[in-house]
């Protein structure tokens, strides 16, 4: 409520200053339905029942030059799956150094993927999604600093982003809630890009601190049994946690070859070692463009952690530590195929049908989804 | 019969004169930049702000669906007009970008040019009289 407030008395603000205050509104609206094919399947938030709400947004974005190259850019979104509230996806000042540097400060949107930046505008993809096997990972906005560098490299326009910051906020961890840190977050992404082909490249570091109060019970009987050290290679307490990200785009006017490959590690935690990518091929004809892709998530549970205590450790303990431990394995494949045309300038319809195959379940999950992407 | 042929006539003209025309690209009669198609797209994708000689540049576009637009986004930028909006929806909702400002005519092109020495545009080349320079043309 008080953020919606906050949102609407954001948005008076903005309309009420003089015109050349030289303000910039912007906004991008989905309105996207779906439904999965089986009784019993459930994907990306969606059931066997039709579905409005769960992918469809707006937001509005507002930026005011304030001259002396200052500017602030807000940017406002109601989710569907958060009941529409609105809440600040970003909020941040830019300063010019020059035409080439840029410093943003504020609520930054976290760099780890290609489409990271704009992951929200379906209107700028053409996927009615972006691929949720490599940008599950949620943590999309962190509070820092990054600095812009642009420039041009023989054929090739680099950019360079420097990132400085923190996380702080809810999270789902092992099927609870919990609280989550991460400090001394450090970035560096870089992408290189000429008429065709793009190439991007990112790195970024923390210290992830967790506290998660259903786990509170497990640990301290790991503690009382003696077992201090293998409930710090357990926790989330201050673990260096390191992303690295690649991503390759072909884009020679009819085909486009989108690719990128992620891995994730939170060190002395029961967080597992995550490997994901896709792999995405589309054609353009005219103003509609078909695609199909390939998603693998292969997130593999640190088993390595209690096996050593399986003969030793009470039942009670073991049962909960081995769930735990093994509530982070994902073995996934997803297919999707699916299309975008461009029936306005300002809007596209989209339709996409995506297949994922659990191979730890042994379950397929189908689901087909449409909706229809603006910018205004 | 006469007239239906003449109006026929007029119209393949003008359908193929508007096919055939180069694109003007101007500027003020001032400005003695000099230009390669990459600076020009550069300039059009909000990639570089500057004419070559580090002048400050403004490019204008003429407005979407006209014809000469069409045309400049295809033939300049390589890119179909979806592409671009796409393009740019990328720049403004990340905060690192706003699309170049666009005039409804020719003459607003003309008139805009012919006032700042920073700004940069394009119309048919039928269109540029001595107001301003034209910079290059575009086939």
């Amino acid at each position: 409520m008080r953020k919606s407030l906050l949102a609407v008395s954001a948005l008076s603000f903005a309309f009420a200053l003089p015109v050349q205050a030289d303000l910039h509104i912007n906004g991008f609206a989905s309105i996207t339905a779906g439904t999965t094919t089986g009784s019993n399947d459930q994907l990306y938030g969606y059931s066997n029942e039709l579905d409005f709400k769960n992918e469809s947004l707006f937001a509005i974005q507002v930026r005011s030059d304030l001259g002396d190259r200052l500017s602030v850019t807000a940017q406002v979104m109601g989710r569907g799956s958060n009941d529409f509230d609105a809440r600040f996806e970003w909020a941040f000042l830019t300063y010019e150094l020059n035409d080439a540097m840029r410093i943003n400060a504020g609520r930054l949107r976290t760099p780890f993927y290609r489409f990271s930046d704009f992951m929200d505008v379906g209107f700028a993809y053409d996927w009615l999604r972006v691929p949720q096997g490599v940008y599950g990972l949620g943590l999309d906005n962190i509070e820092g600093i990054s600095l812009y560098r642009m420039a041009q490299l023989g054929d090739f326009e680099s950019s360079l982003q420097l990132l400085w910051g923190s996380f702080s906020g809810g999270i789902t961890l092992a099927g609870s809630a919990a609280d989550a840190r991460i400090d001394n977050i450090a970035g560096i992404t870089w992408e290189l890009e000429r008429d065709w082909f793009s190439f991007r490249a990112a790195y970024l570091s923390g210290k992830s601190t967790i506290e998660a109060p259903a786990l509170s019970p497990l640990f301290a009987g790991l503690t009382q049994a003696g077992l201090g050290g293998l409930v710090a290679a357990l926790d989330f307490n201050d673990d260096t946690s390191e992303f690295i990200g690649l991503g390759v785009t072909l884009d020679q006017g009819d085909w486009v070859l989108i690719t990128e490959y992620n891995r994730i590690d939170v060190k002395d935690s029961f967080f597992a070692k995550r490997e994901n990518y896709y792999l995405s091929l589309g054609y353009r004809l005219d103003a509609v463009t078909p695609f199909v892709s390939f998603e693998r998530e292969d997130h593999r549970s640190k088993s390595e952690l209690y096996q050593p205590f399986v003969s030793v450790l009470p039942e009670a303990l073991l049962q909960p530590l081995m769930a735990v431990v093994e509530s982070q394995a994902v073995d996934t494949k997803t297919w999707n195929l699916g299309l975008r045309y461009d029936f306005h300038p300002a809007a596209a319809f989209k339709v996409q049908y995506s297949s994922q195959k659990n191979d730890l379940s042994g379950h397929r999950h189908d689901l087909i989804a449409a909706g229809v992407d603006i910018v205004f | 019969m006469h007239i239906r042929t003449l109006i026929m006539a007029i119209a393949l003209l003008s359908a193929s004169a508007l096919h055939a025309e180069p694109l003007a690209i101007v500027v003020h009669p001032s400005n003695m930049a000099e230009l390669s198609g990459d600076d020009l797209s550069r300039l059009y994708l909000g990639r570089s702000r500057t004419f070559p000689n580090g002048d400050s540049a403004i490019p204008i576009n003429l407005a979407e669906g006209m014809p000469a637009r069409e045309r400049f986004d295809e033939r300049a930028l390589s890119r179909s007009s979806a592409q671009l909006k796409a393009y740019w929806s990328k720049l403004v909702f990340t905060g690192k970008g706003t699309p170049p400002q666009e005039a409804e005519s020719h003459e607003e092109v003309l008139k805009l040019v012919a006032t700042n020495p920073s700004i940069i545009g394009y119309l048919p080349a039928s269109q540029a009289d001595d107001r301003v320079r034209v910079v290059m043309q575009l086939d």
